[in-house]
This record gives structure tokens, C-alpha cells and sequence, in this order.
């Protein structure tokens, strides 16, 4: 799926992205089950960029390149892999790291690929009155400028966090599937713009 | 105080464990000695290195592989530029095998 939609490349489908704007997604957190006891320490000693310190944590932390993404990888047989930027790119990268688990003499399989968290931002290219918000939108919002310059937002339907800054850039977190995240922009949109300071 | 004996496999060290060897096998020395002997090159190289040593280096290089295993990092570096004060080396591919000095004194 190379529809990822670089800003001014391609044409927004306005059906899909009334404000003309699709947010960009940034990070993917994804789990899988490679169903067999793992010897992390053999693990580490024999894969390349691979971190092992089990006095602090007990995983073998991996990178790969291509997709530039990191593995969390368990005793278990459990593995987390974050960084990527896209839900193929993702599933991809937890491949190499199961092949590489392979390759080392494991009999990992590859079940129960999930995605667990899409993390995406946007600009809403205005800046936002957070305190007007907050009021009005007090159920969803926590607002607390010094603690935290950002506005959280909390959407029900669908269910995703947003962090609203200022600046009218945004973060958009909490999504299992993509278009929970675009939903959630177009909802907010029309927010931002009643909110949208006039300086 | 304990020792690494990383600093053996260095070019003075591999010298020093060659000769200690002849002279083994020659009978001018007892294995115990020559034990002795490296023990205390690596407690030497380890001050020496801690106290005499006031240069600074600096390394840049592609970072082709790193591995953190048994408190012990290791990096391979391709295309490194060492650096200090007065000069700069070019090396095509480097291994860097580093130890956390703290773990001698607990």
C-alpha cells in the first residue's frame, strides 16, 4: 500500500479528508507471538545490533535498517516492534526480526501479528485558543499549560487521544487502525477552526 | 584489584604473551611466572591508561554494528576518522570493544 500521501504530491480524496489534510503517520507499534522459548543472551551474542542488559531490562532490544524500526524481543517468544512508519512497513519489519530469530536456530513462527498503536501528526497551519477549547470541550480535555503546553483531548468515538498544541500542530495517538486516526482529525477539524486565534 | 585482560590482545600485549611463551617452552621461565607477568601488564595498561594518558580522540565513522552483551559494548565502524590534536587517521573499518571500568570496583 504505497498510498502514503506526501503533502502537495498527490491529491487528497476530499470525501475521505474533508479538511484537506491527512495526517501523517509516524510511529507503529505492533506485537506478534514467534511461539517458542527464546535464549535471549544466545540471541545477543550472535545478532547483529542487538542490546542485552537484563539487569535493567528483560529483553533483547534489536534494530534493523530497512524498515528503520526497533524490536523488543522476549524470553517468551513474544516481540514488539515500534517505529514504523506505516502498517505494511511494520508487519515487514517483524518478519526480518522473526527470520533473524530463524536463522539463529530458533523455530519461531510468525502468529497473532497485531497492531497495537498508531501514532500520526498534522498541522493545522493556524494557531488554536487551548483555554476556549478546554472550556467548552472540558469532558474530553485536560489543559494544564503548566504542566504540559499541549491540550489532551480525549475522543470517545473513535476512541483517540489527541494532543493539541497552540502552534495548530497536532498528535493524534491511540489508533488501531488508520482511518480511527483520520476520523478523529475530521472530527476535531472543525474545532480547531471555531478556536482558531485571530491575532 | 581486578583487571581486564582486553589490553592482551593489543599489539604490545600479543608481543609481550609471544615472548612469555619462547621463553616457556625454553625453559627460561615458569608458566607461573609468565602468568604473573600478564596479570601485571593488565593492571599496568589499565593504570597507565587511567593516569598517564591525557590525550583526547575522537571517533566518527558509520556505525555498521553494535552489540551490547555482558556489560560489554561493541561497535564495528566503517570509514572512521580518528581525531586528536594534532592529527587524523582514516580507517576503512574499525572494531571497537569497550567494558565498563565501574564493574572492576564493585
Amino acid at each position: 500500500m504505497a498510498e502514503q500521501v506526501l503533502e502537495g504530491s498527490q491529491p487528497v480524496d476530499l470525501s475521505k479528508h474533508p479538511s484537506g489534510i491527512v495526517p501523517t503517520l509516524q510511529n507503529i507499534v505492533s506485537t506478534v507471538n514467534l511461539d517458542c522459548k527464546l535464549d535471549l543472551k544466545a540471541i545477543a551474542l550472535q545478532a547483529r545490533n542487538a542490546e542485552y542488559n537484563p539487569k535493567r531490562f528483560a529483553a533483547v532490544i534489536m534494530r534493523i535498517r530497512e524498515p528503520k524500526t526497533t524490536a523488543l524481543i522476549f524470553a517468551s517468544g513474544k516481540m514488539v516492534c515500534t517505529g514504523a512508519k506505516s502498517e505494511q512497513q511494520s508487519k515487514l519489519a517483524a518478519r526480518k526480526y522473526a527470520r533473524i530469530i530463524q536463522k539463529l536456530g530458533f523455530p519461531a513462527k510468525f502468529k497473532d501479528f497485531k497492531i497495537q498503536n498508531i501514532v500520526a501528526s498534522c498541522d493545522v497551519k493556524f494557531p488554536i485558543r487551548l483555554e476556549g477549547l478546554a472550556t467548552t470541550h472540558c469532558a474530553f480535555s485536560s489543559y494544564e499549560p503548566e504542566i504540559f503546553p499541549g491540550l489532551i483531548y480525549r475522543m470517545k468515538q473513535p476512541k483517540i487521544v489527541l494532543l493539541i498544541f497552540v502552534s495548530g500542530k497536532i498528535v493524534l495517538t491511540g489508533a488501531k487502525v488508520r482511518d480511527e486516526t483520520y476520523m478523529a482529525f475530521e472530527n476535531i477539524y472543525p474545532v480547531l477552526a471555531e478556536f482558531r486565534k485571530i491575532r | 584489584m581486578a583487571t581486564f585482560e582486553l589490553y592482551r590482545r593489543s599489539t604490545i600485549g600479543m608481543c609481550l604473551t609471544e615472548t612469555l611463551d619462547e621463553m616457556v617452552s625454553s625453559g627460561t621461565l615458569s608458566p607461573e611466572l609468565a602468568i604473573q607477568v600478564l596479570v601485571q601488564f593488565d593492571k599496568s595498561m589499565t593504570e597507565a591508561l587511567e593516569n598517564q594518558v591525557k590525550s583526547k580522540v575522537t571517533i566518527r565513522g558509520h556505525l555498521h554494528t553494535y552489540r551490547f552483551c555482558d556489560n560489554v559494548w561493541t561497535f564495528i565502524l566503517q570509514n572512521a576518522v580518528f581525531k586528536n590534536e594534532e592529527c587524523q587517521e582514516n580507517v576503512s573499518l574499525v572494531k571497537i570493544v569497550a567494558c565498563d571500568s565501574k564493574l572492576l570496583t564493585q
